[in-house]
Parts: C-alpha cells; structure tokens; sequence
C-alpha cells in the first residue's frame, strides 16, 4: 500500500507527459478544435442562389454526390487567398459538386467579388444571416468541408486552404 | 463535549437554510436564462472568454439564438443540445457529465473521500 | 556588440556550471571555492541578462529578437519590460532569477557544508538544463541577417505598467520553488537526519511563495482592467497553471509549521517541495508550449514545447524517483485527535492538495480527451466553482481557530467566545440578505470572510498580550495572514455574487442613473500618444450634486500591430467599484457597459495582507 501511494506521482507524471506527447507531436492547434460534425450526416439546409432567387438548392438535391462546400464573403480577406485552388479542384475533378456558401454579405458585393476573382463554384448559395453556416458549427471564415457519396462529413478545415492541406488531406479523401 | 454538540447543531441548520434556499429561483425572466447559459458557453472566436462577455460577431450571433430559442419555449438542456450537435462539447465551459466526463466529475470528490476514510481510520487506531 | 557579450556571458556560465558538476568525482572542491564559483556564475548569467536588456534599451535591431518584439517608439519602460515580453527573453529571466536564488543561497549559514554543497549541484544542475533549452531552441542573441532601423513592436495588450513587472514577480515564485526542490533531493540523496534544514526550506518557501502570490495579484489585477470583461479571475488555463503551485506551496508552508509543535511528517514536505517545484516547470512549460487556449495568449513552438517537456519529465521523473528510492522513515508519531493543531493542519493540507489535483486533472483533461477521442472539450470556469470551492469551505471554517489549536490536547481555550461569535455572524449575515439580495453563495462567502476575521481577532485578544512593539506582530502574523484571506473571501463573495451591470447606448451629454449616483457622459476625445491613438470617453459621477469624479474609459489602437485594447475605466472607492467599459459606435450613439463591482478593494487589500505577512513570517525562525 505505502509502496503504491509513493510510486503514483511518478505514474501521474508518466500520464502527463504521455498525452501531452502525443498532443504536441499530433500537431493539434489550440486555436482549431475538431469539428463536431466529423463523420455526422450533411446537415439539411435550403439555400437560394446568389444569381437568381427562383432557383433554391436543398440537401436533398446533393444525394450520391461527392460535395466540397466552402464558406466564404467578400469581406473575408483568406478567403481570397485559397480561391485560385478551386479552380485547380474543378479542373482535377470534374464530377467534384463544390458547393460555395456566401455567408453574411451583400448580393451586390458577392457578385462584384466573384466577378473579379472568377466563379469556381457549381452552385453559390446564399446565407445571408449565418444560419446555414450556423448548422455547419462554422465560426471563422473561411471553412471547408468535404462529404462523401453517402451524405457524410469526411473531412473539414478551417482557414484558408494550401496547396499542402488539399495534397495531403483532400486529394486522398475524393 | 458540549462545543462539539454546539457547532454540530449549527452546522446542521445552516446546511438546511442552505439547501432550502438554493432551491429559490423559479420564476427567471428570458434575459435571466439567457445570461446564465451564455455565461457558461465558449465564445468560439474568442481566447477562453464567454458568449456573455465577448462583443464578437459569433457571440452576437449565439445570444440572439439562445433568446430565441427561449422564447420558443426550449429548456436549457435541449438548446445546449442543439449547440453541442453543430460546435461539439467544446463551447460548454462546464462538462457534460457523460461517459467521457465522468473521471472528471468523480475524481475531486472521490478522493477527498477516500483521504477523509483513511485519516478518521489512522486516527481511530491511535 | 551587447548580443555577443550576452550570448558568451551565457556560454560561459553553462560551461562553468558543466565544470561543478563534472568536478564532483574528480576534484573535491573546497566549500568557499564550490561558492565563489556558483556566484560567478549567477554574475555571469545576470550580464547575459543585462545585455539583452541594453539591447532592448538602445533599440539595437541587429539583435532579432529586439527587432521582433520591439519598437524604437515605445516608452523606456516597455523597451525594459520588453526584454522579458517574448519568449527567449522571458526564458533567459528564468535562468538569472535561478542563479539568483543559487547566489543568495550560497550565502546561508545556518546548513552542513556537505548538504549545501549538494544542494546548489541540484541548482547547477537545473541551470544546465534551462542554459541549453536557451542556447539550442531559443537563443534571444541571434544577429539579424537584414539590416533594419525599425522592429515590429511589442503586443499592446503587453504595454501595460502592471503587465510590465508581472513575470518578474511570477517567477521569483516560481523559481524560488527550485531552492527548496534541490534542499529536499539533497535532504533525501544524504539520508540527512538533522532537520535543520526544514528551518531553511520554510524560509525559502515562504520568500516563493509571497512572491508567487504577488505575481498572481499583479496578474488578476491586470486582468481586470485591461481585459475590460468586469471580472478578475476567469479560471482560464494560464491561471489555473500559476495557483496550483500557490496552494501546494501554501500546504508547503503549513506542513512546515509542525516543526514547531515537534511533530514533523518529514516524507509529505519532501513530496510537497519536489511537487511545488514540478508544477512551476508543468506551468512554465504549458505556457511556453502554446498547447492551451487562454486570454493570456503566448506564442508556440512546438520543438520548443517537446524540449520544455523533456526537461520537465527529466527534474520530476528525477525527483519523484529519488523520492521512491530514498524515502524517509516517518521520525516521531503523529498526534492526531479529534481536534489539535496537529490534525487541523493535515485536514488543511489534504484539503489544499485536493484542490491542487483537481485543478490539474481539470487543465489537462481537456488534453487527455482530445488525444483519446479527437473530441475537444472545455473545463472552464464552472467546474472549478463547483469542484474547488465546495472541497475548500471546511479548510476555511476551521483555518480561522486553527492557530490557536493547542499542539498536544483537544481543548480550546475560551471557546464558548468563538461559538458566539459564529453564531452571532451567521445570524447577522442572514437577517442582512434576508432583507437586501437572498443568494445562498453570497451569506456561505459572507459568514466564511466575517467568521475568519472576527475568530482570528478574538484569539488575538484572548491569548495574546497586547504589545506594540515589532515582536508581537511577528508573533500574531499567522492570524494577520488569515485575516488577510478573510477580506479576500469577503471581496471575492461580494465581488463574483453581488455585482450589478447596466448597458446603455449614449451620445455625448446623455445622463444615466444608477443607484444614487448620477453620471454624465461628457464628452469623446481622441489624442495620439507615442506609440498609440487613443479614445477617451470621459464620464462624470456625481453624488447628489457633488461631483466624485472623472473616469476616462476608452480603446487604444496601437498602428505598428494593428490591435484596438480595451480600456476600463475605473471608480475605485473603498466599497466598490464603479467599472466603465465603451463598445461599439453606432449612429452616433455609443454602447456602454457599466459594472457595480463591490467590495473589490477588498481583494486586493487582502493580499496585500498576506503578503506582508508572508515577509514577516520569512524573517521569523
């Protein structure tokens, strides 16, 4: 027994630097916690496009699909950073349905900005107050996600996408 | 003996008065609600800071979700829920006691009982 | 010119520091040259020190590390705060604060030469370890490969008088932990039977630990009016770092007492010092690591990180083995009745490092999870109110008899005072809320802060002579220390349970009312300063026509970083705070936020209690 209460503290430390260990060399950002929605079902959502109000896009319309669904805004300064890549995406994968969300701008604004930096997007739909971007658990602009053929979030990033991210995490997962 | 009689009695009603007035808040208001919960959820965007005292856009944002689902007739745990379904357990500042939290939420408690045992047990043998 | 003298000062010193240590089996150095050379050193590592400071000071942006942390307009003082404001800096005031502590130890008498001699390789050997974390992972002298005339500056939330001295003060807490760690393994490594020593351990200890509670203070002051959220203590994980070794520290201190009474559990001080110690490398290397999300935001490296860790596992994994390999018999038996000095003491100490555990199991929970499930979870503010504050209210009702226990028998004298005494405030504070604001936490805090202050003042007058005179304050300080922490409890209650917040959106001459004090928003100004553009909205309180006073509240912009501070504005009065906060403009009209903090005086004032007597306690044998 007293043998057991002296050796603890060195297997509490032992713990300790085990997970925190791990935790360093996992490459874990304090600043971008795993997303909740990993592995979940794409959360149901009905969206008008950014370029004509009569035609509304739903989850539904996106069953047996590979989607890339990218948040972004005019005001999102990043976001103009990875927009070149879905260019490089679209042309990669043409089956590829990327899915653009215009969160919290205006049409005018949006539009103005897709002109000058181009249109990679199969479909731009708008979210003028954040809720669609709130059933994403979005917070920070811009954020990724990527979902499989059965409706499931795969994979998601926060923060402007690199070449190194799209290589090593989104290429794998198409 | 007689001290120990005394501050027994006293520390008796005290935990009574205690337990019967912590039971006195049923009738909160929204606001009230919708402080006391957003004082316990991470502003996201924020560095450690609570929905309640951030100004940022997210925090605007949750607080105006948090109202309206009071007003829709929510309760606390079913908007934590929601919350818990989009942001993860992250944006609660205090853990949900599941299976996961559980060593947390024993631990503190457990111990000072197992110590608490062991001292009356060494004291007893003297 | 000063990096080079910087970087070979320290060079210098490691090498001197690897020659005591590698002296031991093959020359057996005399005591005094063992000292003269251990001094030379600590002189050696604060010239490093100073001369990153010159550089800071001449704004020498050669240096890298000047040039990213500072600008040539910043204020003297933030250029000098500057040189501890970044990581390498802060790491070099690490190691001379040690050597520090090594010189000055290397001065005490009243130790066998065998055992101090032990004791400062222990601190060589530590500061072996921290110079090559310095030089191999982040050395502050590297030369910058451009030429420049101007850095980037110093984060603004950073530039800040109390901010300035904070680490300092932090460290010297921290650090003076490793004094005593070095006495303990040495006490163990010598099978050492005098206890002589424990006097020393309890000196040191107390010097930490004032220190500690200083930099603490400074932190949670700094908190409150530059974070501009109302409050002071967000249980954030930077903070929760720096009270763990307070209260194992504290339990450290108490556990010394019992020398006094002859009682000594010589292995609980042994672990309790090697503890103290482990959690101020734990929390320098959390900090230092960037692996936690706080307000108290600090840059990260993750090479750094493992290195910090690794020397981490190596002193505690080092000092917890010798402890296991080595540990002492228990001399003398322990007299643990009902209710003695002895068993008030052990219950505090048990009390204290529950709540120590508990505060780290909840800081790194959140880490063993995430590894565990890839799930984050936070373990904030709540669980610590529900978790450290229930564990630490029967240590609060006992530590205000405590002192006047006697160390053999179960008798207090005169107790039928105290009974009275805890009835009549418990009564008092419950008629009180019955007719103001009814909130259970608010009387348990209430009773708690006024029971403590009123018992350690009637076992003043009641087992004491009154004297006025030097000797009978030295004598009382234990119950001044307590009656110090019986305000803070008192601040503290009134301050998180009874705070009041008004929010309004004014214009300019707009007037608000709270309570009975008028306020006037008179008008906005905005200026520039040396390094930043200010605005100040200046409000004038009024107490039935008379004016109290002006409060500037406002926002910084600091343009070299591109960051707006928050400002609060601050009505300090005795029973409260009057605490003003300016949000967003629009149209015109301004958001304000206004807080009644009362009696936050009071925490402040009773640390300052506490650290008084924990210098006074110092002095005492």
């Amino acid at each position: 027994m007293k043998r057991i209460i002296v050796i603890s503290p060195l297997i509490i430390l032992f713990i300790i630097c085990l997970f925190t260990l791990f935790y360093i060399i996992g490459n874990k950002d304090p600043n971008k916690p795993p997303s909740a929605l990993l592995n979940k079902n794409l959360p149901s959502f009905t969206s008008k496009s950014l370029f004509d109000n009569e035609i509304i896009l739903t989850d539904n319309d996106l069953r047996n699909k590979k989607i890339i669904i990218n948040f972004f805004a005019s005001w999102c300064t990043p976001c103009k950073v990875e927009h070149p890549l879905f260019f490089e995406l679209a042309e990669q994968y043409p089956d590829l349905y990327i899915l653009g969300f215009n969160h919290k701008d205006a049409a005018k604004d949006a539009k103005n900005y897709l002109k000058d930096e181009g249109n990679p997007y199969t479909f731009v739909g708008v979210d003028k107050d954040g809720l669609i971007a709130l059933d994403f658990g979005v917070f920070g602009l811009p954020e990724t996600f990527l979902i499989n053929e059965k409706g499931k979030i795969v994979y998601k990033y926060m923060g402007p996408l690199t070449d190194k991210i799209i290589k090593d995490e989104i290429q794998p997962r198409l | 003996m007689k001290f120990n009689h005394a501050c027994k009695l006293i520390l008796k009603n005290l935990f009574l008065i205690f337990i019967l007035t912590s039971g006195v808040h049923g009738n909160e208001n929204v606001n009230d609600k919708v402080k006391k919960l957003t004082l316990e959820l991470r502003c996201m965007t924020c560095q450690n800071q609570s929905i309640y005292d951030s100004d940022a856009d997210f925090s605007i944002d949750i607080k105006k979700l948090v109202k309206q689902k009071f007003h829709e007739g929510k309760t606390e745990s079913e908007i934590k829920k929601f919350l818990v379904e989009r942001y993860g357990e992250y944006i609660l500042f205090r853990p949900l006691i599941n299976f996961k939290n559980l060593f947390l939420w024993l631990f503190p408690f457990t111990i000072l009982a197992i110590v608490t045992v062991f001292l009356i047990f060494s004291a007893r043998k003297k | 010119m000063s990096s080079l003298i910087g970087f070979l000062a320290l060079f210098i010193s490691l090498v001197l520091n690897l020659f005591l240590l590698s002296s031991i089996p093959l020359i057996n150095l005399s005591i005094v040259r063992f000292n003269f050379l251990i001094r030379i050193s600590a002189i050696l590592t604060l010239t490093s020190f100073f001369s990153l400071m010159v550089a800071y000071v001449t704004s020498d942006f050669n240096n890298f590390n000047v040039f990213q942390n500072s600008h040539s307009q910043k204020p003297m003082i933030y250029k000098i705060s500057g040189t501890w404001g970044n990581h390498e800096g802060s790491m070099l005031l690490w190691i001379s604060i040690l050597s520090i502590y090594a010189f000055f130890f290397s001065f005490s008498k009243k130790i066998d030469d065998k055992l101090k001699k032990q004791t400062l390789l222990i601190q060589t050997s530590l500061h072996i370890l921290f110079s090559l974390f310095i030089i191999l992972t982040s050395n502050p002298f590297l030369i910058n490969s451009v030429i420049v005339d101007e850095g980037l500056g110093l984060n603004p939330i950073l530039q800040d008088p109390g901010l300035a001295i904070h680490p300092p003060v932090l460290y010297a807490g921290y650090v003076g932990y490793s004094i005593i760690f070095s006495l303990a393994i040495a006490g163990l490594l010598q099978k050492e039977k005098n206890n002589e020593w424990l006097y020393l351990a309890k000196k040191w200890s107390l010097i930490s630990w004032t220190f500690l509670t200083g930099g603490i203070a400074l932190g949670s002051y700094w908190a409150y009016y530059e974070l501009g959220w109302g409050g002071w203590w967000f249980w954030d994980p930077v903070e929760n770092i720096s009270l763990m070794p307070w209260i194992a520290g504290l339990a450290l201190v108490h556990s010394l007492l019992m020398i006094k009474g002859e009682q000594i559990l010589k292995k609980w001080i042994i672990f309790l010092s090697i503890l103290c110690f482990s959690l101020s490398i734990f929390g320098t290397f959390l900090v230092r690591s960037g692996i936690l999300t706080s307000v108290h935001s600090f840059a990260a490296d993750a090479s750094r990180g493992l290195f910090i860790l690794l020397i981490f596992f190596l002193i505690t994994g080092f000092g917890f083995l010798i402890f296991l390999l080595k540990s002492p018999d228990n001399s003398g038996k322990i007299n643990l009745l009902f209710i003695n000095k002895v068993s008030a003491l052990v219950i505090n100490n048990v009390l204290m490092i529950v709540t120590t555990l508990t505060i780290l199991l909840g800081t790194i929970y959140p880490i063993i999870v995430e590894v565990i499930t890839n799930e984050r979870i936070s373990v904030g503010g709540p669980y610590f109110n529900s978790t450290v504050i229930p564990i630490m209210i029967p240590g609060f009702l006992l530590m205000s008899i405590a002192p006047v226990l006697s160390w053999q028998t179960n008798k207090i004298k005169n107790y039928r005072y105290y009974v009275i005494g805890f009835i009549l405030i418990s009564l008092l504070v419950l008629f009180y809320s019955y007719f103001t604001i009814f909130n259970p936490w608010g009387i348990l805090g209430l009773i708690l802060g006024f029971w403590i202050i009123i018992a350690s003042f009637l076992a003043i007058i009641l087992s004491y002579k009154l004297k006025l005179n030097f000797n009978f304050f030295k004598k009382i300080n234990s119950h001044i220390a307590h009656i110090g922490v019986g305000i803070a409890i008192i601040g503290i209650t009134c301050s998180s349970v009874f705070k009041n917040e008004y929010q309004y959106n004014l214009k300019q001459g707009d007037e608000f009312k709270i309570k009975n004090n008028k306020i006037i928003f008179e008008n906005v100004e905005t200026s520039n300063e040396k390094n930043y553009q200010a605005l100040r909205i200046n409000f004038v309180i009024t107490d039935k026509d008379r004016v109290l006073s002006t409060i500037k509240a406002g926002k910084n912009y600091y343009p070299t970083s591109k960051i707006i501070t928050t400002e609060a504005g601050i009505l300090h009065q005795w029973f409260r705070d009057v605490y003003f906060i300016v949000g967003e403009q629009k149209n015109n009209e301004w958001f304000i936020k206004v807080y009644i903090n009362p009696f936050v005086s009071f925490i402040w004032l009773g640390v300052i209690i506490m650290i008084y007597s924990g210098f006074i306690g110092a002095t005492k044998r």
